[in-house]
């Protein structure tokens, strides 16, 4: 075919394009992958049982992780459409993250030395870094299956993106479980458990991207 | 060659259903693109040719990630960029098509439109029946959306939805098809 006759043919009838309700499916997308990482949590890891008087460490966790979440937002949003800018969206990224070392250190330096480690450590291997992007994995499906109705042109790159945003979904999720409250244990391998949630997105979701 | 406001204008108004300006904006986008591909594929006029045409599929299928707040050649070379690079990798990948056949020397002031190498007519009869049919009313034998519904016996959203379903598949098969 001739490709003056393949533009006659595409635009032969082509009327209006649909309205793309990509905020709404966003929304949704995100909700789903949070209920689908609750509901792990609960048949896979338990609840606390001190959920209850826990409740204030718990909201921090979870806030903390959609705050991570929320930051990660708009770089996702650009990278689903093809040619938009990034500049400040990754620029807010990575303040977040010095954020999250200051936040470390200033915690760390308010506990008695000897209690500093244990602080940080939360007293065991830090199993969130493994168990959130676990966690991560349903919504990490679901926004893969939502930006391949788009057309992402940086797919490593878009593919960190839904890695991080799903990292921050599962984190919410993973709150309800950690029995650590440190602040500083949190700054660190939340966003660790985060980041590489990221990294695995460069890797196994950027495949999935290519349309 | 029109400049960008003109060019955003005509993806505009395609974009709210004026067919004639959808029809000029793919119109000078294929002289954009061929432009482009025939510039980073010297010498291989053909697979340019292909490119344009996958390319072009793409640009009209995925048009609804265009937001008119963003320049539109920006949205416009990125997906000529992706397609090139999507290009590329397959080459790499399926070897025999190398790449050392590249001749950077060669000047092709031309860029009138060369044949494409492959056949988008064999590609459509690899689509689902439902969407073969209705890509083939309605694009290439001129029917309306509504009389293709009658015809069929399904919906005119049926049909706009198998069409464009249609074509994002046939965008996958050219692509698939390049470089054998």
């Amino acid at each position: 075919m001739k490709t003056d006759d393949l533009i006659d043919a595409l635009a032969r009838g082509a009327g209006p394009a649909e309205r793309s309700h990509w905020r709404r499916n966003l929304a949704i997308t995100l909700l789903a992958g949070l209920i689908a990482a609750a509901a792990l949590v609960a048949i896979g890891l338990e609840v606390r049982p001190d959920i209850g008087a826990a409740r204030m460490p718990i909201m921090f966790k979870a806030m903390f992780a959609a705050a991570a979440a929320a930051i990660v937002l708009p770089l996702t949003v650009q990278l689903m459409k093809p040619g938009r800018p990034l500049g400040w969206r990754i620029g807010a990224i990575l303040l977040f993250l010095g954020l999250c070392a200051l936040a470390t250190i200033v915690a760390l330096m308010g506990e008695m030395p000897e209690r500093r480690w244990e602080a940080w450590m939360g007293g065991a291997m830090p199993w969130c870094v493994v168990l959130i992007p676990l966690l991560a994995a349903p919504a990490a499906v679901l926004l893969t299956l939502l930006m391949r109705a788009f057309a992402p042109t940086r797919l490593t790159l878009a593919g960190a993106a839904i890695g991080a945003l799903s990292g921050g979904v599962g984190a919410m999720a993973y709150a309800m479980y950690c029995p650590v409250d440190s602040v500083a244990f949190v700054t660190t391998w939340y966003a660790l458990g985060i980041a590489v949630s990221a990294a695995l997105g460069a890797v196994l979701v950027s495949r999935f991207l290519r349309w | 060659m029109a400049d960008e406001a003109a060019l955003k204008a005509l993806l505009l108004q395609g974009l709210a259903g004026d067919d004639a300006a959808h029809r000029a904006f793919l119109t000078e986008a294929a002289a954009m693109l061929r432009a482009y591909f025939r510039n980073r594929l010297r010498g291989r006029a053909e697979d340019a040719e292909d490119l344009v045409q996958e390319t072009l599929v793409a640009l009209h299928t995925r048009r609804d990630s265009y937001d008119a707040n963003y320049p539109l050649t920006a949205w416009l070379y990125a997906i000529a960029r992706y397609r090139l690079i999507d290009f590329l990798r397959r080459a790499k990948h399926r070897a025999h098509a190398s790449l050392d056949g590249i001749d950077v020397g060669e000047v092709d002031p031309e860029y009138g439109a060369s044949d494409a190498k492959r056949d988008i007519g064999v590609l459509l009869g690899k689509l689902p029946e439902k969407q073969r049919t209705a890509i083939r009313m309605v694009k290439l034998e001129e029917k309306s959306v509504r009389e293709t519904a009658e015809a069929t016996g399904l919906t005119e959203s049926d049909i706009k939805i198998s069409i464009h379903r249609g074509l994002k598949t046939l965008m996958r098969l050219m692509a698939g098809e390049q470089t054998t």
